[in-house]
């Protein structure tokens, strides 16, 4: 009930809305400012300097001090400015297996001035530094490790800074509701799928690995690196890909039926390592799995809207 | 972009070790060499750690320094705390505390203590130098402060000294204004330490042979002094100090004088003067004789010794008057005059024999002075290394044998004498002369003209002042030390052979900025400030005014950051391309080429070229930047200024 009513207060003060719409500028009543412990201690310090100033009338200590409390003063007018007036939209978010670091994206732009050291960071995590140079996006991206399979949600960002002198931090809160899909763990030991998966296509044929090479086609990501024709590269055409004859004649149904496991996790990560393997080997395949039917097909896209499929299984 | 590092940067280790050494270099060759070594040592240490990331010594060594430290402090001092103990305790820690430095945070301590031991410099010197030095190891520090908190990445030179240069020039302005409105307090929060102003030099309580030669090679400055209307005559500047009355054989030394004023019987020529005196840790204030009006806490002995209530241990700027023609003292009483007479017998015997011979050939006071005057004329010599004395008899020894003596030699024998003979004398210390700074037409009274004369008595006349030492050497006395033994020390020296006067005419310009300095920097205080505002207009100030105003202040020159901070940070408008192509348009325009309301820049410039082949250069120049700026990738604000003013130049007719 109390944590409630605090968060809300928060919520309130910090003026949390999920999720925004980006760009989002870091306008000045985004923008909170508080002094660090770094901070505090810097005032003491202050303190000690200046009760020794009057006590010995040293008119060059008090030259000091003052010289040190204004310039902890323009430093916070520095640190403000570092972060104000930011822009700020969605990165990369990238799917990854579940197993693998995943990374949230954002990217953010100066209006004109390099700012340096600004920090982004989830609740309780570790801040990731950037300078943020005019005239381009600088993306910043935190990684975080998946760990389950599914949606991965990054939640509330918090973008700081403490230069130049790490006497306040300077904070603000944005929330673009970033998702990274988390794949199931491919099951290594899940071998190939079941012969009796293999439909015959029309030509009726189902062939093994004898593919007899077709034509190239350009770079998608994700293409087996042997499938990569590295003398074309060589050649200095780019990164092509070489496609065989073999992939459009064979077809195959990765059903769940067919992927046994201890458990529903399991069968997803069987049938994960089969797509991934089928997508490798270059054929035609369907997904079939309680509530989604993928109809066969191959590619970049296919592969990732199975896999999709897999991730944000819920039976 | 990377995380942030949990190890300390060696670059930022190294500007941090700088840093620290620059602002304890001073105190390095004023305190003992061993804390020199110990520092460096313990400095380089910690260098070569981060250097080959070593492991940090363990707690135990540090302890151990850290005791041995003290111990070793206390045997210099024998004491820990105080001045120099305390500094040198300071530093050493500072040393330790870098050598177990491993966090961010132990770093940013590192760098307060900096602050702090910047501060431990002001304790010793408080001059235009040393303060300007001192702002470089700030701005070192801040610059240090920035390296650190640059998480991420690695600051060049300039990206550490220029945001850190940028730091501590916006906060001048309010760092004045705290200066000026700050209210001042009077009087130090707790005990100073005893050896707060150690090291000062000046006057004693004694005087034997020797210890004012010891003076005059010093070039400091003793107390600088502004006359409010016509300077004295040189020969007229005698500004008095401790008066000796008590004498043993060879050493004299202050007595125990009544406070009692002196009545004067004859006052003339009153003069009035500032005098901003050096802090000398004695009670006794210096004044023209003889002093007239005394600065309030300070009262006068019957000796004509002025003095303070408490010893001077600051710079201290008093007004004092005084009559440069007087008599005093006809009446003085017995017990007083006795004490003027007393001598030891058995020293010295020869001197005595010789006074008592001359008081029996002329009986009447004047011409016995006259006796010894042109005896010091005769075959004495004025230096400033004088022959060691013989030192139970040393002015016999001076008389008969060396004749080669300093303004103490001839005070201190010629007072013998004169009590000898039996008339009563005592010495007066205190300064002779001084330098007359043209700039500010300021008298600086420097240790050098440190000087030593003799007072008589005599029935019908008083306390009068004799001054021996013009006897041997009158151009001592009209126009100073320099002019009668030649220069002294370097500097006098070069300048004497300055034929052009550039050398004295820095060194006076250096000496006024030094005075005002002094006067304004460094004594502003409770009265300066006061001074100050009432001279604004404002007489009676007080402390929520200050307040206030330092608020106003704040609010005004916090705003005008804020606001030139943002100004620089605007994204540069585009618009502004728009602005200068349509004046562009206009002045081709004006020379007959129109744009047609759809033409694109291209066409209009290809339009441009046909019909005007003298100008295609330019504009396609000008047509060129705009499209980019407009329509390609855009242009910052210094080519968008380069733009606007390619088109102001244009010039189509």
């Amino acid at each position: 009930m109390l944590a409630n009513i605090r968060q809300s207060i928060s919520d309130w003060i910090f003026r949390a809305k999920a999720p925004e719409n980006p760009p989002v500028t870091l306008v000045q009543r985004r923008i909170f400012i508080l002094p660090t412990r770094q901070g505090y201690t810097f005032a003491f310090t202050m303190l000690v300097l200046l009760l020794s100033s009057i006590n010995y009338a040293l008119s060059l200590g008090f030259i000091l001090t003052f010289t040190l409390v204004s310039m902890a003063g323009v430093a916070m007018l520095h640190t403000w400015r570092n972060l104000a007036h930011l822009k700020l939209r969605p990165g990369r978010c990238d799917p990854v297996f579940a197993g693998e670091t995943a990374h949230f994206g954002v990217t953010v732009e100066t209006p004109a001035l390099t700012r340096f050291a600004i920090a982004v960071r989830r609740t309780k995590d570790e801040p990731v530094y950037a300078d943020v140079a005019p005239a381009e996006a600088t993306p910043i991206s935190l990684p975080v490790a998946a760990t389950r399979r599914g949606l991965a949600r990054c939640g509330r960002l918090e973008i700081f800074t403490r230069y130049p002198v790490g006497l306040f931090h300077a904070w603000s809160y944005v929330d673009f509701d970033l998702k990274v899909i988390v794949y199931p763990r491919p099951d290594p030991a899940a071998g190939s799928p079941p012969e009796r998966s293999r439909t015959a296509t029309e030509e009726g044929i189902p062939v093994g690995g004898d593919e007899e090479f077709h034509m190239l086609r350009g770079y998608r990501s994700g293409d087996a690196p042997k499938l990569i024709a590295w003398k074309a590269l060589a050649r200095g055409q780019g990164l092509l890909t070489k496609e065989f004859s073999a992939m459009a004649s064979s077809e195959l149904w990765l059903d769940w039926n067919d992927a046994h496991g201890a458990d529903l996790e399991s069968r997803l990560s069987v049938l994960s390592q089969w797509v991934i393997q089928a997508e490798r080997f270059g054929q035609s395949y369907g997904l079939r799995i309680p509530g989604v039917s993928i109809p066969p097909a191959r590619g970049e896209a296919h592969r990732t809207r199975c896999l999709e499929a897999l991730a944000l299984f819920a039976p | 972009m990377k995380p942030a590092s949990p190890h300390l940067d060696f670059r930022n280790v190294m500007w941090l070790l700088a840093a620290m050494i620059f602002v304890v270099a001073p105190h390095l060759v004023r305190l003992p060499y061993w804390v020199g070594v110990f520092f460096l040592v313990v400095v380089g240490w910690r260098g070569w750690n981060a250097w080959a990331a070593l492991r940090h010594p363990s707690g135990w060594i540090t302890a151990g320094l850290t005791l041995a430290a003290t111990v070793a402090t206390w045997f210099q001092y024998g004491r820990i705390f105080g001045r120099e103990a305390g500094v040198t305790l300071l530093l050493v820690m500072s040393g330790l505390k870098l050598l177990e430095m491993r966090t961010q945070r132990e770093v940013t301590l590192s760098i307060y203590l900096g602050f702090f031991l910047v501060l431990t410099n002001f304790l010793f010197s408080q001059s235009i130098p040393l303060g300007l030095y001192m702002l470089v190891c700030v701005w070192l520090f801040v610059a240090t402060l920035v390296g650190f908190n640059r998480v991420g990445s690695t600051p060049t030179l300039v990206q550490r000294l220029r945001p850190a240069a940028a730091l501590l020039l916006q906060s001048l302005p309010l760092m004045v204004a705290f200066f000026i409105l700050f209210p001042r307090a009077t009087g130090p929060l707790w005990a100073l330490p005893q050896d707060m102003r150690a090291g000062s030099t000046g006057l004693s309580e004694t005087m034997t042979p020797g210890n004012i030669s010891s003076l005059i090679k010093s070039d400091a400055v003793a107390f600088r002094v502004q006359f409010d209307g016509d300077r004295p005559a040189y020969s007229k500047l005698y500004w008095r100090g401790p008066v000796m009355t008590e004498f043993d054989g060879a050493t004299w030394s202050v007595g125990r004088p009544s406070a009692a004023g002196s009545a004067y019987s004859k006052r003339e020529q009153r003069t009035s003067y500032t005098v901003t005196l050096e802090p000398h840790n004695k009670t006794w204030l210096f004044a023209l004789d003889v002093p007239a009006v005394l600065p309030s806490g300070a009262y006068m002995l019957n000796d004509l010794e002025v003095r303070d209530s408490r010893p001077v241990v600051e710079r201290k700027r008093y007004e004092m008057s005084s009559y440069l023609t007087y008599r005093y003292g006809e009446g003085a009483s017995p017990g007083a005059l006795r004490a003027a007479l007393r001598f030891n017998e058995e020293r010295n015997p020869r001197t005595i024999a010789l006074a008592r011979q001359w008081k029996s050939e002329s009986p009447d006071a004047r011409a016995l002075l006259n006796k010894a005057f042109q005896f010091y004329n005769r075959d004495f010599t004025y230096t400033l290394d004088p022959p060691e004395l013989d030192r139970f008899n040393p002015y016999d020894d001076f008389l008969f044998k060396t004749r080669q003596g300093f303004c103490e030699h001839y005070a201190g024998s010629f007072a013998l004498i004169m009590r000898a003979a039996g008339i009563p004398a005592r010495v007066v210390t205190g300064y002779q002369g001084g330098e007359v700074n043209p700039i500010n037409n300021e008298l600086t009274v420097r240790q050098a003209d440190a000087h030593a004369w003799v007072e008589i008595w005599l029935p019908d006349e008083g306390w009068l002042r004799v001054d021996p030492t013009g006897a041997v050497s009158p151009l001592r006395v009209e126009s100073g030390v320099n002019a009668a033994l030649g220069p002294i020390g370097v500097i006098p020296s070069l300048i004497a052979a300055d034929p052009l006067g550039v050398l004295s005419r820095i060194r006076n310009t250096w000496q006024a900025m030094n005075s005002q300095w002094d006067q304004w920097v460094v004594g502003y205080d409770m009265f300066k400030q006061r001074q100050f505002f009432s001279t604004l207009g404002f007489p009676s100030v007080d402390w929520r005014t200050l307040g206030f105003w330092l608020l106003a202040a704040t609010f005004v020159v916090g705003g005008a950051i804020t606001l030139g901070l943002l100004v620089r940070d605007r994204p540069p408008r585009r618009e502004a391309a728009l602005v200068a192509w349509n004046r562009f348009c206009a002045k081709l325009a004006g020379a007959g080429l129109t744009r047609a309301p759809g033409e694109g820049p291209l066409d209009f410039l290809a339009r441009v070229r046909d019909a005007r082949p003298s100008l295609a250069a330019e504009a396609e120049e000008i047509t060129r930047r705009y499209v980019e700026a407009r329509y390609g990738a855009g242009a910052t604000r210094e080519e968008l200024r380069a733009l606007a003013q390619r088109v102001r130049a244009f010039r189509p007719a």
